[in-house]
């Protein structure tokens, strides 16, 4: 991958919470109309990762790049008018607002009525559940409903690219394959996807390349095939942050 | 039975007006997790203003009112960019950026209080709006002043429940009131949309202000009443709650009339306080309310 074709590129950001450094330098790349995993376990930075590429916290140093423009320290609202936006966990939408409120919240920055509508169709052509549920209040929606209607909200800004954070978060496995389904459906409509998991076989299985985070750096990356089937060490490490996950489902 | 009558509609035409002031507090401690305490000076101002566009360009009641709620509304925009928003960078609630921002509402009010005194001077002076002739309701005779309260409350109420439901603004200012990060990750600029939530709920207290005007007299300390029993209202009705603020604002109004009416108008201002006690006592969370803040 050169950088000519790269939609959104990180160099070594560095970025914490309050004093706590988190991010110790991650250097990524995601070219235009791929499907990449940032994956890890517990701990390990990607959702602090996702939130500086998003705009909900200020990298300390180094560069976010995307489409041509600087994003690193830009207000999140403004890094969704250029077209990345950032993909809420289900237990995120607004549980006192109906589902077709949840959806048109996501086109905010649409102002065109036609256009609005136009987003609300496209939702519901990908998620037909979510059109008989659009007068309910998301509060009554089930866990894959509300990562469905999640996901539905973040297309309504007309994305360029998206920001997946866990979409198989705490959802059963049935349930995650018809998500997954549709996140491959949505890509081959020519979306860009950066998806943060823990569910590291799907992922795998869905994405083109691959990245490890570990201690907030980049520890291991390659195509996804790759490293779905080649070493058994990175198996076996891959397979340590489902164990993770499994061990904190249990509880 | 017909004393019982007009005692309840007088009660909640005063309710309307305490409901309105309730209205912004809440519409506030929605937005931000704080709670304002200088809304009664914003009531007080939007008096004043009214009062000074009626005397200085002679205009029919429904304009003085418009414009009143929009020049305080613009006042209270300039107030939370130029004073709350440095402090509400930490955050509201319960954070050290709450706690000041509390010190900053009660600063204020003090504030707007001088000003207010060094503009108008100390003199309580009369808001000689002409009402028109009583309206004759079956046997009752009702002054025209309270229908208008009533009416000109209702349609601010409704215009208020349009904008928050079927406005691409009105369902920002619901999600910014809801969670802010997730707000911003929708693309709001959540620091306009605060500045919105401000001129909204300062207009309300003016609306406030303009309607009691001609029932009342207008002077610097009217704020520091109704700010105790707006702030009963609205936890009454459950803090944050806007149809709870609606409740309370109409319980407290009755009740005051009744209790004035019946037992003794000197405890006037007691009987809103007993009711706060007890519906403290039974609900702990108000009417409407949910231990958890209600989003808007």
């Amino acid at each position: 991958m050169t950088t000519a074709d790269a939609i959104l590129t990180s160099a070594d950001v560095v970025g914490g919470y309050g004093t706590v450094q988190i991010l110790n330098g991650v250097t990524l790349k995601v070219a235009r109309g791929q499907i990449v995993a940032l994956l890890g376990g517990n701990g390990t930075g990607k959702s602090t990762m996702l939130k500086a590429l998003s705009g909900l916290i200020k990298p300390w140093s180094g560069s976010i790049v995307f489409d041509g423009e600087r994003i690193d320290g830009m207000r999140p609202d403004r890094i969704v008018r250029l077209g990345l936006v950032q993909v809420t966990q289900g237990k995120e939408a607004y549980p006192a607002m109906t589902v077709e409120e949840n959806l048109l919240l996501g086109a905010h920055v649409i102002t065109g009525r036609a256009a609005r509508a136009r987003g609300l169709e496209r939702a519901y052509t990908y998620f037909p559940i979510l059109k008989e549920r659009r007068r309910q209040l998301s509060g009554t929606l089930s866990g894959g409903q509300l990562q469905m209607l999640c996901i539905g909200r973040g297309l309504m800004s007309e994305p360029k690219m998206m920001l997946l954070d866990e979409p198989s978060a705490a959802l059963a496995p049935q349930v995650v394959l018809d998500i997954f389904r549709t996140i491959f459906r949505i890509c081959r409509d020519g979306m860009t996807l950066l998806m943060v998991e823990q569910n590291v076989r799907m992922a795998l299985l869905l994405a083109e390349y691959g990245y490890v985070i570990k201690d907030g750096v980049i520890h291991l990356e390659g195509p996804a095939e790759k490293m779905i089937s080649d070493d058994a060490v990175r198996l076996s490490y891959l397979g340590g942050t489902v164990a993770d996950r499994d061990a904190k489902m249990a509880l | 039975m017909s004393y019982f009558i007009d005692l309840v509609i007088v009660g909640l035409s005063i309710g309307m007006v305490y409901a309105l002031v309730a209205l912004g507090i809440s519409l506030i401690y929605s937005g931000l997790d704080v709670v304002h305490f200088a809304h009664g000076e914003i009531y007080m101002l939007g008096a004043f203003i009214g009062l000074w566009i009626f005397k200085t360009f002679h205009l029919p009641f429904p304009l003085v009112l418009l414009g009143s709620m929009i020049l305080t509304g613009l006042v209270g925009m300039f107030i939370e960019r130029v004073f709350y928003r440095r402090i509400l960078r930490g955050g509201g609630g319960y954070t050290v950026g709450g706690m000041a921002m509390v010190i900053c509402g009660f600063g204020m009010s003090i504030v707007l209080q001088n000003v207010a005194f060094l503009i108008w001077g100390p003199r309580a002076v009369p808001f000689p709006v002409s009402y028109g002739m009583p309206v004759e309701l079956g046997n009752i005779t009702l002054p025209a002043a309270y229908v208008w309260i009533v009416a000109a409350a209702l349609l601010l109420m409704a215009a208020l429940h349009l904008f928050l439901k079927h406005t691409r603004l009105g369902l920002a200012v619901r999600a910014v009131a809801g969670n802010k990060e997730i707000a911003y990750l929708m693309g709001i600029n959540v620091p306009m949309t605060i500045s919105v939530i401000f001129g909204v709920a300062c207009a309300l207290g003016a609306a406030a202000g303009v309607l009691v005007g001609p029932i009342n007299y207008v002077y610097v300390l009217m704020g520091l009443g109704i700010l105790i029993k707006a702030f009963a209202a609205a936890v009454i009705g459950g803090f944050g709650s806007l149809p709870g603020a609606v409740l309370g604002g109409l319980l407290v109004g009755v009740i005051e009339s009744l209790g004035a009416g019946y037992l003794s108008g000197s405890y006037k201002d007691i009987y809103a306080f007993i009711l706060l006690i007890f519906v403290l006592m039974v609900r702990p969370a108000g009417l409407f309310g949910v231990l958890a803040k209600v989003k808007a």
